[in-house]
């Protein structure tokens, strides 16, 4: 078993922290190369067999680097094919995307009904980098089921978002038949609330990686910006602001790391880490920009890029109200 | 609506060079404060507590059932209705301290030689744990003894001081402490508090003058561990001595400070001519600096951990307010909760993940700052939620307990709170620690003067 720090130097190795939001393609092609697509697959499926806890460290490196290689989404969609042995083309499919083929997991709601001949029509939303799939991993009215991207009655639209670190797709069924059945109905929720969890600590990382990134970023240059004679970074109004970004960030991972770890944590606890990562993160850019003065505002610098990705990731798998009024709901119950 | 710009991965430029186009970096620059390459790594390295090995999985779990099983038959009762006054907390305070000296769980940081002693920090966090989680009360007054006494005494003090005093913690002889003045606080090497050192017949001794605030009980105190001044020469921490004060001696005045929400946890000091034998100095005159390092490094970390669960504990309190004040299906209180309830769980995780770190022998500069920050914010947000859902009821004064932060007495327990942003190093003085010592940020000039 390959120690995690290993894992997190390769991963800094690959992606160095001055070369923010590095390119798509030339990135997916090292992840894939690197067997990051695999990390959690089975060893007896082929892949590398590692716990929760390698994922987190890979996805907190990639929101380091605002990577916009979708490894989350596939990993996700991986995990719901792996977890499917009823289905008849799982070992194909995990060899497709073992090779780097990509079948994403949406990471947001889908709206679908099912039309009287058995066909789906309607809209799944929160496809990243749908350009790059051969197909997506979607939760029908009859249960989960793979949805190739080249089936009749299904075609992709991209939906342009304000964070220009990745890309959004729809995909649209209109009349869609489907035929590779993940889960029947009563197996979705399951695997719902296992592909779920897995979603929430995985954009927690991100958060956490990236709003690491901008506080460093934001330290050096309080450092370098030169007001009234002296470094910004010498007034204490300022650096006590940079103490709580920093205070922010340190507590979320914490509470990221006991719930990675914490196997019988329900999908509301993993959700509360998720929340409380995409609020800190969103509370550093929100500063960072701030503290960066004019250069923060305009396009060139990168301060846009964090800010953007926090409020994407803020709205991902369930908003911050949603989940707070589950934790709230769920601890007035114990 | 603006025109989305479209994904520009792949085309971002170093932030270096951003700043040098915009004139921000200059070209030719003799920076006080260079952009380093590359973050220093520690910053980023997701700490990853290497794992407990079997054997001491197992006899952690023996010991926490051991202790478990020791608090079914001991662990108070309704100590909080029995400590309503200062005298009933003292008392009730006493009892269990002796209580869990003769079980063996009162110090178990001192060394193996006493009885009790000689346990692991793991070992000393699970007890800990389970005396938040049987809801004992906190070992307040013994604190200081326990802890800062017994640190000073145990690295800098002699033999014989050693022999004659931490005996005597064991047998309930109460300590305080003497270091912050009305002039010296945040700022503690400031002190002024007056050391002479005279001749007399039976042995020299220091004549103490001056005065001591925000010390910790020292109404029931039967010694002090007193930072005063034998010399303004030099830099202001050079001329410190650090002496062992009997309270009963000649000269010694206490006078509690009424807090805000009812309590006297704190007290005044005033010192008057008080003679101190100069057997009773803790390493050399001129060098109680370096001593009250030791004093203020006795604690580190199993307090906050404690008080983070014990806090968890009593979300419930919360939710029996939303309960009967009929909000269970209010979507706003409940995502207050909700935040509250996240809040306070990562509080606990990262006291947690501070004490496992020191267990394997890891710790940074700052790591205790964002602990002490992050729970004393908890326990803020944590209060003034009961007290806005208590509404209206909490303004009619109801009776206090005395040695608990989270007693359901909305209006005093956030009164309360104000104690973690204020003492042991405030909120302030925590986030300078952060931003100079952990993010590096320059700190100011010395000897700047307005």
């Amino acid at each position: 078993m390959i120690e995690l720090n290993e894992l997190t130097d390769a991963a800094q190795k690959a992606f160095p922290a001055g070369s923010l939001s590095p390119s798509r393609d030339e990135s997916w092609g090292l992840a894939a190369e690197m067997g990051w697509l695999m990390v959690r697959l089975p060893e007896e499926d082929g892949g590398l067999g590692f716990t929760r806890e390698a994922s987190t460290a890979l996805h907190l490196e990639m929101g380091r680097v605002l990577a916009a290689m979708p490894l989350i989404s596939a990993q996700l969609g991986l995990q719901a094919i792996a977890a499917s042995h009823d289905f008849a083309e799982r070992t194909d499919w995990l060899e497709r995307l073992a090779g780097g083929e990509y079948a994403p997991l949406p990471m947001l709601s889908s709206k679908l009904t099912q039309g009287s001949d058995g066909t789906v029509s309607g809209t799944i939303s929160g496809v990243f980098e749908g350009d790059m799939a051969v197909a997506v991993v979607a939760q029908l009215p009859g249960g989960y089921a793979l949805v190739p991207l080249d089936a009749p009655g299904v075609s992709l639209v991209e939906r342009p978002i304000w964070d220009p670190s990745r890309r959004l797709f729809d995909v649209v069924l209109d009349g869609f038949t489907p035929a590779l059945m993940l889960t029947d109905a009563a197996g979705a929720k399951a695997l719902h609330d296992r592909l779920s969890g897995e979603a929430q600590l995985a954009l927690a990382a991100d958060c956490i990686g990236a709003a690491g990134a901008a506080l460093d970023m934001t330290i050096e240059y309080m450092k370098v910006r030169r007001q009234f004679d002296r470094p910004i970074a010498l007034f204490q109004a300022l650096k006590h602001r940079a103490a709580d970004m920093k205070t922010r960030i340190v507590v979320a991972e914490a509470l990221l790391w006991k719930r990675v770890r914490d196997e019988s944590a329900s999908v509301t606890e993993l959700a509360a880490a998720k929340v409380l990562a995409a609020e800190a993160f969103r509370f550093v850019t929100e500063e960072m920009v701030q503290l960066h003065g004019g250069i923060g505002l305009t396009d060139e610098h990168p301060c846009h890029l964090f800010l953007k990705r926090a409020l994407l990731n803020l709205q991902l798998c369930g908003n911050a109200d949603l989940w707070n009024e589950r934790v709230g709901r769920q601890a007035l119950q114990t | 609506m603006a025109a989305p710009q479209g994904a520009h991965y792949g085309k971002v430029a170093r932030n270096e060079d951003i700043l040098r186009v915009w004139g921000i970096i200059p070209q030719n620059p003799s920076l006080l404060f260079p952009i380093s390459p590359q973050r220093p790594a520690a910053v980023w390295t997701p700490r990853h507590p290497i794992g407990t090995d079997k054997d001491m999985t197992n006899d952690l779990e023996a010991l926490q059932r051991e202790v478990r099983s020791f608090l079914a038959a001991e662990a108070p009762t309704g100590w909080r209705d029995a400590s309503r006054t200062q005298d009933d907390f003292v008392r009730t305070q006493r009892d269990w301290f002796g209580k869990l000296v003769r079980a063996g769980y009162a110090i178990p940081h001192w060394p193996a030689e006493y009885p009790g002693g000689g346990r692991s920090l793991a070992e000393q966090k699970v007890i800990y744990e389970e005396l938040a989680g049987a809801d004992c009360p906190r070992l307040l007054l013994s604190f200081v003894s326990t802890y800062h006494a017994f640190a000073t005494l145990h690295e800098c003090g002699n033999a014989e001081q050693k022999a004659r005093y931490l005996p005597k913690i064991l047998e309930g002889e109460t300590w305080c402490q003497g270091f912050s003045e009305p002039g010296a606080g945040s700022d503690l090497a400031a002190i002024k508090t007056r050391a002479e050192l005279q001749s007399r017949p039976d042995g020299d001794v220091y004549v103490i003058n001056g005065q001591k605030v925000w010390s910790t009980m020292a109404q029931f105190a039967d010694k002090c561990l007193l930072l005063a001044r034998t010399s303004s020469d030099g830099v202001k921490q050079a001329g410190i001595t650090y002496l062992l004060m009997d309270m009963k001696a000649p000269g010694v005045t206490v006078r509690p400070i009424h807090q805000i929400q009812g309590d006297e946890e704190f007290a005044e000091i005033f010192l008057d001519n008080v003679e101190i034998p100069a057997s009773e100095r803790v390493g050399e005159e001129g060098k109680g600096w370096a001593v009250a390092q030791a004093t203020l490094a006795s604690e580190r970390g199993l307090t906050l951990m404690e008080l983070s669960y014990r806090m968890r504990g009593a979300l419930g309190r919360v939710a029996k307010l939303i309960r009967d004040h009929g909000h269970t299906e209010d979507r706003g209180v409940l995502r207050d909760f909700g935040v509250l309830v996240t809040q306070v769980d990562a509080v606990c995780a990262i006291a947690d993940q501070f004490l496992d770190n020191r267990i394997n022998g890891i710790e940074r500069m700052g790591d205790a700052s964002i602990v002490k920050n992050a729970y004393s914010r908890a326990l803020r947000a944590y209060s003034a939620l009961g007290l806005r859902l208590g509404g209206m009821d909490e303004q009619y004064v109801a009776p206090i307990t005395f040695g608990d932060l989270n007693t359901g007495n909305w209006m005093a327990d956030f009164m309360n709170s104000y104690a973690w942003t204020i003492a042991g190093g405030s909120e302030e003085v925590q986030r300078g620690i952060i931003a100079e010592r952990m993010l590096d940020m320059p700190r100011e000039p010395k000897g700047w003067v307005l």
